[in-house]
């Protein structure tokens, strides 16, 4: 007597493996992928996905066969529940916990990456860009790679993130904060730029907001930082790609 | 004789579900109102992590499994037997090097190496592979190459990720039969299917009986990707990394703050790169080194994985070894290098 036959395990085997596949293959369509990793990593992912869909067809192609042979031959099959459990937690996870991009939540526990030199590939940016199409990254790289900032102060920006009431900051005072994604969500980390505005506490924490003003040379924790004299804050919706990508 | 352990297991699991069940329901009528949206929030943070460590890593996981079900299906014991070289520094010196024909990282190497031993491959040939394969692939010399440039953090990468596991490879030499090292006796780990082929199999059945294999390597090593992403999730979304950093100066401690990052994080090492880059304002160059020869070789997945396949006192050489030697190395360049 058996507490698995080899049977519902192929069975079971199966069905995980075409639920990955279903599960995986949904982000990529519904295009919640990409609050998950870097979609520069996409075709990794396909890979997988076809991968998986395959093996799931040979398992089940295994189903009948492997019955026969296996009376005859005394051997001890390495056949494992908790294996097929655990490989059900991925599942679970992403479907009792409500899909969520990173927010200020965990820019509070990983902090500000003010000093940012995260960004070595993109050293080469175009910052001649004109001031209003660039986003907090490529502020922020400005900010950590130029010596003479005197061309950029008093540019305007205009940038969209959330909101994220940093404890060192005055209550006239927020980030405006995006996460940088070099490949998932491991290794992500918040960048942002302060913003100077009255109704700073009124801002719901996490909160898209679209930032407009004079841009200043200011620091936090002894870091260079822009800050931007916002005249403008307006809330918005969050974007379809809520990270950024060096 | 395997039956009760196995009937064991189960019922372990069932309780476990109920305990965790009841545990929650008291904690939830219990605590205070005001800690769920906090709790709340850490949970989709932890969920977030845990899926993209997870989705990231799945194709690399794919990839080390394919790789260990056709070298099981194609790669003959005799042909390895006879080519492989049996002096332990040439042996060691080719299995550093084999990362370079399967472009794996470590999730997975440690099927493909238990593999390659089942079939014979001398054991400093195996091991060096193990700790080697990882850094010294294409993919991690192009991913360190694009965070660090071809520099002078990409060629101590390489060499002293070299050094480091031809010499535990070394070390391992003195044992002469890898069934020594290995946690289970070898035929009991043999594969389900492993006797429905026959002799005279076609080339697509062959490709099949791969692909089954991987797949049931997928779900053996599956379960410590999943527990290692959890774990790694976990801290991320509970422990400030502020808090990690402040502590990260002076030339010892920041050496052994990056040496726990690197295990605790288990990033996957064709990314860790980009990560390092983060640490290179706050940390030494030594540091930051330390990091990025010891992750690949040791983090939280790689180490459970260690454990399913090898014995605890190989595992605990496998840890020890290179973790001193990390540390060794971090520490010189950040008193004489720096």
């Amino acid at each position: 007597m058996k507490m698995m036959s080899l049977r519902l395990y192929r069975l079971l085997q199966a069905f995980i493996l075409l639920a990955l596949v279903v599960f995986i293959g949904f982000k990529l369509i519904s295009g919640t992928l990409s609050l998950y990793i870097n979609m520069q990593y996409m075709p990794l992912t396909v890979f997988g996905i076809v991968v998986l869909a395959i093996m799931t067809l040979v398992v089940l192609r295994y189903l009948g066969l492997e019955d026969h042979e296996h009376h005859d031959s005394g051997h001890q099959h390495d056949i494992s529940p908790s294996a097929l459990m655990i490989l059900m937690v991925p599942l679970l996870i992403g479907i009792l916990i409500p899909v969520h991009p990173l927010d200020a939540t965990a820019a509070s526990t990983r902090g500000m990456n003010v000093s940012a030199p995260l960004v070595g590939s993109s050293q080469t940016r175009e910052f001649q860009s004109a001031a209003d199409t660039r986003n907090i990254l490529d502020w922020i790289v400005i900010f950590n790679s130029t010596n003479d900032l005197s061309p950029y102060v008093g540019q305007t920006a205009r940038v969209t993130g959330f909101v994220y009431h940093d404890p060192r900051l005055p209550a006239n005072q927020f980030i405006v904060s995006r996460f940088v994604i070099t490949c998932c969500t491991a290794d992500a980390s918040a960048i942002g730029m302060i913003v100077t505005w009255n109704q700073s506490a009124d801002l719901k924490e996490s909160s898209w907001v679209e930032v407009k003003g004079p841009v200043q040379d200011s620091t936090l924790g002894g870091q260079p930082i822009p800050l931007i004299e916002a005249n403008y804050v307006q809330s918005t919706s969050q974007p379809d790609q809520p990270y950024l990508y060096p | 004789m395997e039956m009760p352990t196995r009937r064991y297991g189960l019922s372990r699991i069932l309780i476990g579900i109920i305990l965790f069940g009841v545990i929650a329901l008291i904690l939830y009528t219990s605590l205070p109102s005001l800690i769920w949206p906090w709790l709340g929030g850490r949970l989709s943070v932890f969920a977030t992590v845990f899926l993209g460590i997870f989705i990231e890593a799945l194709p690399f996981l794919l990839m080390g499994t394919l790789s260990s079900g056709l070298v099981e299906v194609f790669l003959s014991d005799e042909w390895l037997a006879r080519s492989a070289p049996r002096r332990a520094l040439p042996a060691a010196l080719v299995g550093a090097s084999l990362g370079l024909i399967f472009p794996i990282c470590e999730c997975g190497t440690v099927p493909l190496a238990r593999r390659l031993f089942r079939k014979g491959l001398p054991l400093p040939a195996g091991i060096a592979f193990l700790l080697a394969a990882p850094v010294l692939n294409p993919i991690v010399i192009l991913s360190t190459a694009t965070a660090f440039g071809w520099g002078r953090m990409l060629l101590w990468r390489i060499g002293l990720s070299l050094l480091m596991a031809v010499s535990v490879g070394l070390a391992f030499s003195i044992e002469k039969d890898s069934v020594n090292i290995m946690r289970m006796p070898l035929f009991k780990t043999e594969p389900v299917v492993s006797h429905v082929h026959s002799a005279n199999e076609t080339f697509i059945q062959k490709i099949q009986r791969a692909l089954l294999i991987s797949a049931d390597e997928f779900f053996e090593m599956g379960r410590y990707l999943v527990l290692g992403a959890s774990l790694a999730a976990l801290l991320q979304a509970f422990i400030s990394q502020t808090s990690l950093l402040t502590v990260g100066s002076g030339p010892i401690l920041s050496v052994l703050v990056m040496l726990a990052l690197a295990v605790l994080l288990s990033i996957c090492s064709t990314v860790d790169a980009f990560i390092a880059l983060g640490f290179m304002g706050t940390f030494s160059f030594g540091s930051v080194l330390s990091f990025l020869v010891f992750g690949p070789m040791v983090d939280i997945k790689s180490v459970l994985m260690f454990l399913q396949v090898f014995r605890r006192k190989t595992v605990f050489y496998l840890v020890l070894l290179p973790l001193l030697m990390s540390l060794l190395a971090g520490l010189i360049f950040n008193y004489f290098y720096a």
